[in-house]
């Protein structure tokens, strides 16, 4: 019944507007992660001190906060046409995207901080022997081995991200839930909407822990203790 | 294993869906003699209906019939003294609300409609208004016919939405949980109006900070009959309710409380048109 007519079309759109944020703003989140990850381990304080403050200051105030934030909060400091236009380009998907992006950056960043510790100090000291600066050490070899290391955290992180993108809801974005609600205002059949809602998210999710272990072995660490199959 | 994993959380889901219609068997004034205390779902952001005062308190035109005039009726129909209770219920949530029992009646500013029909139960309509718009003054939007191609801010899960969305399509709808963050996103110009039931938009620009800076425009182009909802078909708790209103309509105590809230000294004035009142009188047959 759901998936026909109307509220099928309504859940299609919806998803596909959830995928649309999410990706985005995971994309945002994994370069503001990366970048934030590896400035906390640097051997230069003033870096790992702007890494830190952003890392804190954002991941500490709640996401609902932060939506609000990017879209009520910032569009007046912009100037008159950059605001119209904005208005008139759905403010609401570009501001719910940027709140994702930058508060699951700061979380992504420990899990990437997390990783480049585990990779001994040697690892490092080596590279700079070999005559690579420190930007090119991180580059070359640091990153691309934490990577590696912190693919199921990471993939936990991400399917977060696709889970509170939910939340833009409350800034007017016509993602997943805010369908599965207008279906039950439409039709009043609550539970079989939330239901229909639940059951994307699930695959979605699915697919992404399915796409994220195909990584994880595919570019395992040969020699670290890997049991997954 | 994961495919295992998954199948099982869909099956517990439809367990669950299969179930739910199973809570609401017992009638709803037995489990008001049972618990002492009727719930109802409101406002607390919809002058003057329910909302949260200057002082802190839970007060407004729907809190007040149901303490005056319902909350009476459904002591007699229970033979003892009950208290009243009052939790957040926004559009969006309010007929979830009410089916899984976490509150009795709906008694707030819920629109009369046949699709809400099909699953809620409406007492007697106790207030009438329509759909007009709340623009900064001076804005081109003078009514529904001016609003194409305009960001158009409205309420989740309203009636007038639902309008916008079917009849307008050239209007850009930007449907927002609750009513401060749409005037919020008017104030700052992310919309250019905001629609809603004409009396709501007086209740908002009422209690603006400046409110000769907006003007409520336009129309009705939508016909809004406000009644409370309750469970579907309990017709015992819907006779205990119609009766407390019909109380009301009969000895003049709903035309008071009408005057407290809408009248020129009320929190929004708002006065009652011939028609409304000949409209409110004729549902009990006068």
């Amino acid at each position: 019944m759901l998936w026909s007519g109307q509220s099928g079309h309504w859940l299609l759109q919806g998803m596909l507007t959830t995928l649309a944020i999410s990706a985005l703003g995971w994309i945002l989140a994994a370069a503001l992660g990366v970048l934030a990850g590896a400035l906390r381990t640097v051997p230069w304080r003033p870096l790992r001190a702007l890494a830190t403050a952003y890392v804190e200051f954002f991941r500490n105030v709640p996401l609902l906060v932060w939506m609000f934030f990017w879209y009520f909060g910032v569009p007046p400091l912009l100037p008159e046409p950059v605001r119209q236009w904005l208005f008139d380009h759905s403010a609401e998907f570009w501001a719910g995207m940027v709140a994702l992006g930058v508060y699951h950056g700061a979380r992504m960043s420990e899990v990437i901080r997390s990783g480049i510790q585990a990779i001994p100090r040697t690892q490092f000291e080596a590279a700079v022997a070999m005559g690579l600066t420190t930007g090119q050490a991180y580059r070359l070899v640091i990153v691309p081995i934490a990577l590696r290391l912190i693919v199921p955290p990471a993939t936990s992180e991400s399917l977060n991200l696709l889970k509170n993108s939910s939340v833009a809801l409350t800034i007017s974005v016509a993602e997943l839930t805010f369908q599965t609600r207008q279906i039950e205002t439409y039709t009043a059949k609550a539970i079989e909407a939330l239901t229909a809602g639940t059951v994307i998210y699930l695959v979605l999710c699915l697919s992404i822990a399915t796409i994220m272990a195909r990584l994880e072995r595919r570019f395992a660490i040969p020699g670290m203790i890997a049991r997954g199959r | 294993m994961r495919r295992i994993l998954a199948l099982t959380l869909v099956l517990a889901l439809g367990a669950a869906a299969l179930a739910a219609p199973a809570w609401s068997q017992e009638g709803t004034l037995d489990k008001i003699a049972k618990t002492g205390v009727l719930t109802i779902g409101t406002r607390t952001a919809s002058p003057p209906f329910a909302y949260v005062n200057k002082s802190n308190e839970w007060v407004g035109f729907s809190i007040d019939l149901v303490e005056q005039l319902i909350k009476p009726q459904v002591e007699k129909a229970v033979g003892k003294p009950i208290k009243v209770e009052k939790k957040e219920s926004t559009p969006p949530t309010r007929i979830p609300l009410l089916s899984s029992n976490a509150v009795d009646l709906i008694a707030g500013t819920m629109t009369d409609t046949p699709q809400r029909r099909e699953s809620v139960d409406f007492s007697l309509t106790f207030f009438y208004t329509g759909a007009q718009f709340l623009v900064k003054k001076g804005s081109p939007i003078r009514g529904v016919k001016d609003i194409a191609g305009k960001r158009i801010a409205s309420q989740q899960g309203s009636t007038n939405a639902k309008i916008i969305r079917e009849k307008y399509p050239q209007a850009q709808l930007r449907e927002f949980p609750d009513q401060p963050a749409a005037f919020q996103a008017l104030v700052q110009g992310q919309v250019d109006a905001y629609t809603n039931d004409g009396i709501q938009l007086y209740g908002l620009k009422a209690k603006a900070a400046n409110p000769a800076q907006w003007e409520v425009v336009g129309d009705f182009y939508s016909e809004e009959p406000y009644g409370m909802a309750m469970r579907k078909g309990d017709a015992k708790f819907k006779q205990v309710v119609d009766a407390g209103l019909r109380h009301g309509f009969e000895s003049g105590k709903y035309f008071e409380l009408y005057d407290k809230w809408f009248g020129p000294k009320g929190e929004v004035p708002y006065p009652m048109t011939p028609q409304v009142k000949a409209y409110l009188l004729k549902q009990i047959g006068k």
